[in-house]
């Protein structure tokens, strides 16, 4: 049933890719691709459940060969939790323009190559996959923005990067191949040094595509000019992909991977984690907000992933398939929030018109259902209980936890360490999002359009209004998945699904105790809370003070205590220029910026040094036939010579 | 059930809803006496709550159900938070078990609504005091999850009942790992209940309010339960540092007999560090959580060089 549901879903997204590219069908062309990611999330989760692979199993041989398996379910039940309501949203989102058609067909273009890394048993389809997914929106930025040169730039500076790293990729997925160890995962021993290769050009690779810092910066560049639905999926699926593609190479084919992989990718989760969230903070533009958040989240999955491999380099089997499973719990809840936040994002913008965080505010009155989903994903995303985003960094935190009560001195630091940065970024991300729904959904509305806004059309709200209740129901009941997560590699057994998530040492989370008790509590004072008397109204007291639009609070201004706290890690920019008039103040203005450091102090500096040897190596090409043949004479005799000694030919 | 464990369970919900509010009204009568006045009775934040339990609420113009509903809200994630954290070892399960980390994430809660609260009235103040409660608890979070991981290496889990248990008795204040998170988590006890040096519960200045600014908007019933959240954290903090951070008994009996001496020597604590020193400056609260959070994971580093 699997393979069925698994074929019909990648032949009726096909076949709504070809209907959207015609300009009547647009509608009808993206319902179809909905229904065929449905179908195709169905079959994930029925793999997922079922434990059993279906199709063929995985060989380092060149011929195109497809299977599903738990872990690839897992990833095509994302794919279609995620781009169901993402298909039903753009069906109102997109206009009916021929552009948009284009941006149609290659949506279908871009699940059907997701599914295909997804799904591809060998290293061909892999990397055909693995490229494809990354073309495709590229594809379509360039259709919807292609006229504006900053967006061709941005684009350019994707593809760029992609394909640098993909060297990465694909020097990995090659050399195990060579090695026979897709197929035979016991192939590589561990501590070898095609183990250590193999591992640091996944993480290069894989982790350019994830977007973990330090090489994150196509991700805050590339994510907030796509349309709206292309960015929940690029957020919500092709960086998960990217972590599909991480855990089968250092958790499956490269066999046991010694303690410093582990601690190393233990340490690039925290650095992005921590880094995406300060970044994440200070950005005055919503979808670029998102962006950077999208690289926190990736660290958070990342410190679980190597939490595993800290487990298995140990031998804690019981636990690395737990701090796994944690892993890919996040995996799928990050999904979740974050495609309905860029589809709340879109919304707005599609209302409102702009996306400048201090320019919004008042959404929640006037487009309530539209801003009530957001909230619910803004609240999950900040990790708090009853919703998902608590439930698998708890996990998290007890993947780490445990790190450190197995007992080795050098492991217990990087756990205990990871903790504590973990911790800081759940209180981090709570503030960045308590500052996104006050200045988006509450307070007085700053712009006249924002007054003036208009909820979501139903196709519209109706994706978001699904996406959120799945992040309460994953946050209710965690632990129907978590079960079949943990036996998603075969490792161990688990104990058997239940409702809340329950761990080997004893420590449990009871979600469904949490949220009976905090609905019946909550709904209880709301019912006593207005007692005898009438509410007295009235306006916002503020101490007596004027209550005015110029006088609101900004971004900047909110976060103005931190920015002055990390100062010296972030080097905040501020320039004031006050104008004088015979003693009078006539105007003050203010510019202040949190400067990139990664962009400053890495990308610049190898960027120029690569165009000046680029410029040196120009000098070869001098335009003059003369100079063209003496090179090729030069290349006949150096080639003679060498045959002569032996070594060629 | 044990009978031990019947009596901890009521000492736990009957102290935690009823009883809270006295633990803030000892620190100020101690607190006033050891400043030469004669200051309010233990029992003033009783009569507060009544008084404003009276009251009516304000419906201020404008605001959407995030005003109205966050008082409410706050004080179920208090209460389940009261739950939570149980008062001897072996205490029963209440329904949502005794997770250390879910105490944190309860806590974060009640933070994220009473701060939303602040943006929906868009007062000036509130937000100010917003803005610095989360910067404030960005470094709070790390060292009380890092003290409070401490607690749960001694027992291997992180199930309240069971660190209780372990924590218990003299031999684990042999080695130097519980001394040292019990000084990380005195910062975190001030800093939660929201007392000097780190805020100043008793300022009526909005400029320098930082716990109590979100609240300036409320009033009647919805003031009474910010309130009691406020009471509830000087609790959770309280119970947590006697049966956790300080020496304790090993019988659960002996447990609850000791509680309330505890919890009057943690408010006699909390008074006298008041007392002796001044409320510092706000940026400069974050480079003394981060010593905290550097003793902590001192006490790590301690406790894995004794168990190996």
């Amino acid at each position: 049933m699997t393979g069925a549901l698994v074929l019909a879903g990648v032949a009726v997204i096909a076949v709504g890719g070809a209907i959207a590219c015609a300009r009547v069908a647009l509608v009808a062309g993206l319902y179809t691709q909905a229904l065929g990611a449905a179908l195709l999330g169905g079959g994930g989760l029925a793999a997922l459940v079922d434990g059993d692979p279906a199709g063929a199993a995985f060989s380092g041989q060149l011929e195109p060969r497809l299977g599903v398996d738990p872990l690839s379910g897992l990833f095509l039940l994302t794919l279609g939790v995620v781009g169901a309501p993402a298909l039903v949203f753009a069906t109102r989102y997109l206009e009916r323009s021929r552009s948009s058609c284009v941006v149609g067909g290659l949506t279908s273009v871009f699940l059907l190559a997701m599914a295909l890394v997804v799904c591809g048993r060998d290293p061909l389809t892999f990397l055909a996959g693995w490229e494809l997914m990354s073309v495709a929106p590229a594809a379509a930025i360039l259709v919807t923005r292609g006229a504006s040169r900053g967006a061709r730039h941005t684009v350019f500076v994707y593809i760029a990067l992609t394909h640098l790293a993909g060297v990465g990729t694909w020097v990995a997925v090659l050399l195990l191949a060579d090695a026979g160890a897709l197929d035979a995962p016991g192939a590589v021993e561990t501590g070898s040094g095609l183990q250590a290769a193999v591992a640091i050009a996944a993480v290069v690779g894989m982790g350019t595509k994830a977007g973990l810092m330090p090489l994150h910066t196509w991700l805050p560049r590339a994510h907030p000019i796509a349309p709206a639905h292309v960015s929940a999926l690029m957020s919500g699926v092709m960086i998960k992909i990217a972590i599909y593609g991480l855990v089968r190479v250092l958790a499956e084919w490269a066999g046991v991977v010694p303690v410093w992989i582990g601690v190393l990718v233990v340490a690039l989760g925290a650095l992005s984690a921590v880094g995406g969230v300060v970044y994440a903070l200070f950005q005055h533009d919503l979808k670029r907000l998102l962006a950077f958040h999208s690289v926190e989240n990736i660290g958070i999955i990342v410190l679980g992933l190597g939490a595993c491999l800290l487990f298995r380099a140990r031998g804690a089997e019981a636990w690395a398939a737990v701090a796994l499973a944690a892993a890919l719990l996040h995996t799928l809840n990050h999904a979740v929030f974050k495609a309905l936040l860029f589809l709340g994002a879109g919304a707005f913008e599609k209302a409102v018109g702009s996306l400048e965080l201090d320019r919004l505010g008042g959404l929640l009155r006037r487009m309530p259902v539209a801003g009530g989903a957001f909230l619910v994903g803004a609240v999950a995303i900040a990790g708090l209980p009853p919703l998902n985003g608590f439930a698998s960094e708890w996990a998290t935190l007890q993947a780490l936890l445990h790190v450190t009560v197995l007992g080795r001195v050098g492991d217990g630091v990087v756990g205990a360490v990871a903790l504590a940065v973990l911790a800081s970024t759940a209180a981090l991300a709570l503030f960045c999002f308590v500052k996104v729904i006050g200045l988006v959904l509450l307070g007085p509305p700053r712009r006249d359009a924002c007054r003036e806004a208009h909820d979501a059309p139903l196709a519209m709200s109706g994706g978001m209004v699904f996406l959120a209740g799945s992040c309460l129901a994953l946050g209710v009941v965690p632990g129907l998945l978590f079960d079949s997560l943990t036996r998603v590699e075969p490792w161990t057994t688990a104990a058997g699904p239940r409702v809340g998530l329950e761990l080997p040492s004893g420590a449990s989370l009871p979600t469904g105790g949490i949220v009976v008790v905090l609905a019946v509590a909550a709904g209880a004072l709301l019912l006593v809370r207005r007692g005898r008397g009438a509410a007295g109204r009235a306006p916002t007291w503020a101490c007596g003070q004027l209550v005015e639009p110029a006088l609101g609070w900004t971004s900047a201004g909110f976060t103005k205590p931190l920015r002055l706290v990390l100062e010296t890690v972030l080097r905040p920019r501020r320039e004031i220029v006050v104008s004088w008039r015979t003693g009078v103040v006539q105007r003050v203005s203010y510019a202040g910026a949190v400067p990139h450091l990664f962009d400053v102090h890495l990308y610049r500096p190898v960027t120029r040094a690569a165009i000046t040897a680029a410029a040196h190596a120009r000098r070869l090409q001098s335009g003059r036939l003369g100079t063209y043949v003496g090179y090729l004479i030069l290349l006949v005799v150096v080639l003679l010579a060498l045959a002569k000694w032996g070594v060629v030919g | 059930m044990t009978a031990a464990g019947g009596v901890a369970a009521a000492v736990q919900v009957v102290g935690g809803v009823v009883l809270a509010p006295l633990l803030p009204g000892l620190v100020q009568h101690w607190k006033a006496r050891l400043q030469g006045r004669r200051g309010p009775t233990p029992l003033q934040p009783y009569r507060e709550l009544r008084r404003l339990w009276g009251k009516s609420v304000i419906d201020v113009e404008d605001t959407t159900l995030v005003y109205r509903a966050a008082p409410a809200v706050a004080a179920a994630a208090a209460f389940a938070a009261v739950l939570l954290v149980p008062v001897a070892a072996g205490a029963p399960n209440l329904g949502l078990g005794h997770d250390l980390l879910a105490l944190a994430g309860l806590l974060a809660l009640v933070r994220l609504v009473v701060t939303l609260a602040a943006w929906d009235v868009a007062n000036g103040f509130s937000l100010m005091g917003a803005s610095r409660d989360l910067t404030i608890a960005v470094f709070v979070e790390a060292t009380l999850l890092l003290s409070l991981a401490v607690a749960a290496l001694f027992a291997g889990t992180t199930d309240l009942a069971v660190v209780i248990g372990a924590t218990a008795g003299s031999a684990p204040w042999e080695s130097p790992a519980l001394p040292l998170a019990a000084v990380a988590f005195a910062l975190v006890a001030v800093a939660e209940t929201g007392r000097q040096p780190i805020d100043n519960p008793d300022t009526h200045l909005e400029l320098t309010m930082i716990h109590e600014g979100p609240l300036l908007e409320y009033g009647g019933r919805d003031l009474a339960m910010l309130h009691w959240v406020a009471a509830a954290r000087h609790w959770l903090v309280l119970v947590l540092a006697a049966q956790v951070f300080l020496p304790h008994l090993t019988s659960a009996w002996g447990q609850l007999a000791l509680l309330p001496a505890l919890l009057v020597a943690g408010c006699a604590g909390l008074a006298l560090a008041e007392t002796l020193v001044a409320k510092m400056r706000i940026l400069l609260a974050p480079r003394l959580l981060g010593a905290g959070a550097a003793i902590a994971l001192l006490g790590v580093a301690a406790w894995l060089a004794e168990s190996t």
